[in-house]
């Protein structure tokens, strides 16, 4: 679904990523695990067109989206949910949702994507006339998926959903990240290491220095000593 | 190394200037027009070091002008001071106010700033214009008509003949910009540049904005009233047609050719924009239009002026090797 | 002297209510996209000038067929503007200076432009609606009321399209957090485009109210422009609600002392004004900390 080449950015004049090649394909959940810093967030505001100063190609469904622009990246259905929410502090839960559903192509689903976000978290419906600034990190962290999911996106970009997170509210992300899924919403996240995330990815990579240095199956690297000692923490 | 090299730019603009009374000495109005373009390089001069250096959007700096000319004149004519003294109190009359006017402004941010030097310019013609003003003797509407010449032990300067008070002028443009460079290489200009790009950081490694800051408001203002001083002596009478937008974008226009922020480049934009203006003037009201798009186009074709212009062509021609290394 | 006192009440009520139009217009500009419009006071002239031609030219001589006009040829000229000469200096570091100066460039080229096109003698523009209610020593222009009414209800329906269209809440996202109208996909460039053009029919629109009760000059803007400058850091760079009070203010000030002193006073006052607010309360009434 989304394959890319050979991915360079840069941030101001610093290298940021390094021949960055990957592939994803639909319905899959795909884990980027790597230490801070090392060029994850870049990774995938790259791929939503958040990133201006880079080489290389990302092609979605075989057409070439790199530097097209977030605009335009958001309406052909990749949304990218920031590791700092981005939320709009002033406005409602319901507007911010509203206006998760700016683009084009989400704007027919509105209302059927309401239902479904509000189903799916049932705190946001009860505090949907609430400004977003009143909201706990939990539930703002929820606000921001959810705004997402109004994008009516295939493909979900999120940067490290669970930071800063209680871990019984970790655990009901990765519930929910689940449960997108399985309605056949690809998921491209990445996250430093948190087991019940990784434990969803069906396919791993390890980002460090701005290289991927490890790609495969979880299976893979749970026997990838390397990586059990310096992440998975077994 | 930069800053020698502005010095360099500067010794070799001066010189240049300095032997230009030996081909134009016999027009009096070429060397009239010379004389405003050394005024004005001072002012852009001082409105760079605040605004391109230091970072604070002043758009005071007419006003500051306006203030030191009209003190001089007034000094010079009620209390008989000489000219060469009152020049030095309006500068300082100037100065103060400068600082008057920083104090509140420095706690504000960008936007703001612009918003209150301006103001001071808006309201500072109403001022001069009304009572306050005809008390102080400013002559309200009509203007300041007769003003003492600029004397030095008893020899006169006179409109007449223009060379004596060129170099005059030419001595304190070259003082003025030796100060602003001396500002620019010292800790001062070290700090703004600090400032600049990270103040909070700045100011958590103990460099006091307020302090700078304050400062380079009372020396702008200082020198700009100061110059204001002797234009007034020179041209013998004033007006508070000085405030109109005209000459505030002209000011602006020697900064865009310039450039904001190289130093030099505000002296080479005064001589360029006022000769430009010279040579549009019998257009007559068809000369600020163009001025107007002058700002325009310049901003957006040369955003950093001459000195930008000269200094990408300069690193063009070098190896790119630094860049590509990060 | 009572009915003098109300006189000046009315008359600072009708002032503020324009000037509360015209600086939410700026505030808009400058809480969407931080840029600040030198030229703002150009805008308002023009908005006189274009009326002036309107009288002039059009067959059919009303204020109705003014504003159909003027609107739409404000809205597109705002546009393009910010899209030629504002959209090209955002990429820079220094782009706020660079902003502050073409605009006041553009200002000088508008103003001598009036000059150079319409004479430098003031023009006057025909009364929206003739006649007055009276009674005894009260007097009150039908012009005023629908001046009051024009100016409210324009910063009303703004307040509503904010309030309620898709484009309007594009607008308050880009103005709350940049960042986040990125990401869902709001075009920035478009709505930084759209405010400024929005912007500019609001103090066009203001220009038409005031020139007939003011005249139309070449160079008339520039008091507006300190005036609604002065609004918008008074009630808070960024709010509306803020510029609304500030302008009313601000009107009755300026009509009280204009009363009292003299209309040369009035700028000191307001001067006065902004000056103590400012460093009492640096954010200005309603505006935001930092």
């Amino acid at each position: 679904m989304i394959k890319i080449q050979n991915l360079n950015a840069y941030y101001d004049d610093f290298h940021v990523l390094k021949n960055i090649s990957l592939e994803v394909e639909k319905g899959q959940i795909v884990v980027m695990l790597g230490p801070n810093g090392h060029g994850k967030s870049t990774f995938l505001k790259s791929v939503c067109g958040l990133v201006k100063k880079m080489t290389g190609t990302i092609s979605y469904k075989g057409k070439e989206i790199s530097g097209l622009g977030a605009e335009k990246t958001v309406n052909m259905g990749i949304t990218y949910i920031a590791e700092n929410r981005e939320l709009f502090p002033e406005m409602t839960v319901l507007e911010n949702l509203k206006l998760g559903a700016y683009s084009r192509s989400a704007r027919p689903f509105e209302k059927k994507n309401l239902e479904k976000v509000f189903s799916l978290f049932p705190r946001l419906k009860a505090r949907q006339e609430q400004f977003a600034s009143t909201m706990s990190g939990g539930e703002a962290r929820m606000l921001a998926i959810a705004r997402g999911l109004m994008s009516n996106a295939e493909v979900l970009a999120m940067d490290e959903p669970s930071l800063g997170l209680q871990p019984n509210l970790r655990i009901e992300v990765a519930r929910i990240i689940k449960e997108i899924n399985s309605e056949g919403i690809t998921v491209l996240l990445v996250e430093q290491n948190i087991p019940q995330i990784t434990a969803l990815a069906d396919k791993l990579y390890v980002l460090e220095e701005g290289r991927i240095s490890f790609e495969g199956s979880k299976d893979e690297a749970l026997g990838n000593a390397h990586l059990k000692e310096i992440f998975l923490g077994m | 190394m930069e800053h020698k090299r502005t010095a360099i730019i500067l010794i070799i603009i001066w010189s240049i200037v300095a032997i230009l009374p030996l081909f134009f000495g016999s027009t009096n109005f070429i060397m009239h027009i010379l004389i405003m373009c050394l005024i004005w390089s001072v002012v852009a001069s001082c409105w760079d070091l605040i605004m391109g250096f230091a970072g604070i959007f002043s758009f005071g700096q007419v006003a500051f002008f306006v203030i030191g000319s009209y003190s001089s004149a007034i000094i010079s004519a009620r209390f008989g001071v000489p000219p060469i003294f009152a020049v030095f109190m309006a500068g300082i009359i100037s100065g103060l106010l400068g600082v008057l006017v920083g104090i509140p402004c420095l706690k504000l941010k960008g936007a703001y700033i612009a918003l209150v030097t301006f103001a001071v310019h808006m309201i500072l013609e109403p001022v001069l214009k009304g009572d306050i003003g005809r008390f102080i003797g400013t002559g309200g509407s009509r203007g300041i008509l007769t003003i003492q010449p600029m004397n030095i032990f008893g020899y006169t300067f006179t409109s007449v003949q223009p060379i004596p008070y060129f170099y005059l002028i030419l001595v304190v443009a070259i003082v003025c910009s030796a100060i602003i460079w001396f500002v620019i290489k010292s800790p001062w200009g070290t700090a703004f540049l600090a400032l600049k790009d990270a103040e909070t950081f700045a100011t958590c490694l103990g460099v006091s904005a307020f302090k700078y800051k304050l400062m380079v408001f009372a020396l702008t203002s200082f020198l700009t009233g100061m110059i204001g001083g002797f234009y007034a002596h020179y041209v013998g009478m004033l007006s508070t047609r000085m405030l109109g937008i005209d000459l505030f974008v002209t000011l602006m226009v020697i900064l865009v050719i310039g450039g904001v922020g190289k130093f030099p480049g505000a002296v080479i934009g005064a001589f360029i924009t006022i000769a430009i203006n010279e040579i549009l003037s019998p257009l007559g009201s068809y000369r600020p239009i163009i001025l107007g798009a002058m700002v325009v186009i310049l901003v957006l074709l040369l955003p950093d002026g001459i000195i930008g212009l000269i200094q990408k062509i300069m690193t063009k021609k070098e190896p790119m090797e630094s860049s590509i290394e990060k | 002297m009572l009915t003098e006192i109300i006189d000046v009440i009315i008359s600072g009520m009708i002032n503020g209510s324009v000037y509360a139009l015209m600086a939410v217009g700026l505030t808009l500009i400058y809480g969407v996209s931080k840029a600040f419009n030198f030229a703002y006071g150009s805008f308002y002239s023009m908005g006189g000038y274009l009326a002036f031609l309107v009288f002039g030219f059009a067959v059919l001589h009303h204020y109705l067929i003014v504003f159909c006009l003027a609107a739409p040829i404000l809205f597109f000229f705002g546009y393009i503007i910010e899209k030629l000469l504002v959209a090209p200096l955002r990429k820079r570091d220094d782009w706020e200076v660079k902003v502050m100066m073409i605009t006041l460039g553009l200002a000088l080229f508008l103003d001598n432009s009036f000059q150079v096109v319409f004479g430098a003698r003031m023009k006057s523009l025909p009364s929206i609606l003739e006649g007055s209610f009276e009674a005894g020593d009260f007097i009150l222009s039908y012009q005023d009321v629908v001046i009051f009414i024009l100016s409210i209800g324009g910063i009303l329906a703004f307040r509503w399209f904010l309030n309620n269209t898709r484009t309007g809440m594009a607008v308050r996202a880009v103005a709350q957090n940049p960042a986040g109208a990125e990401i869902v996909g709001i075009p920035k460039e478009f709505v930084f485009s759209a405010t400024f053009a929005i912007s500019t029919v609001m103090v066009g629109m203001g220009g038409i109210l005031l020139a007939q009760k003011y005249f139309v000059t070449p160079d008339g803007g520039w008091d507006i422009l300190v005036k609604s400058w002065v609004i918008t850091a008074f009630g808070g760079m960024g709010s509306i609600r803020g510029s609304l009070y500030a302008a009313f203010i601000v009107g009755m000030l300026e009509a009280f002392v204009g009363w009292q002193f003299g209309m040369t006073w009035t700028l000191i006052a307001l001067f006065a004004v902004l000056l103590t607010t400012l460093v009492i309360r640096p954010q200005g009434l309603m505006g935001k900390r930092g």
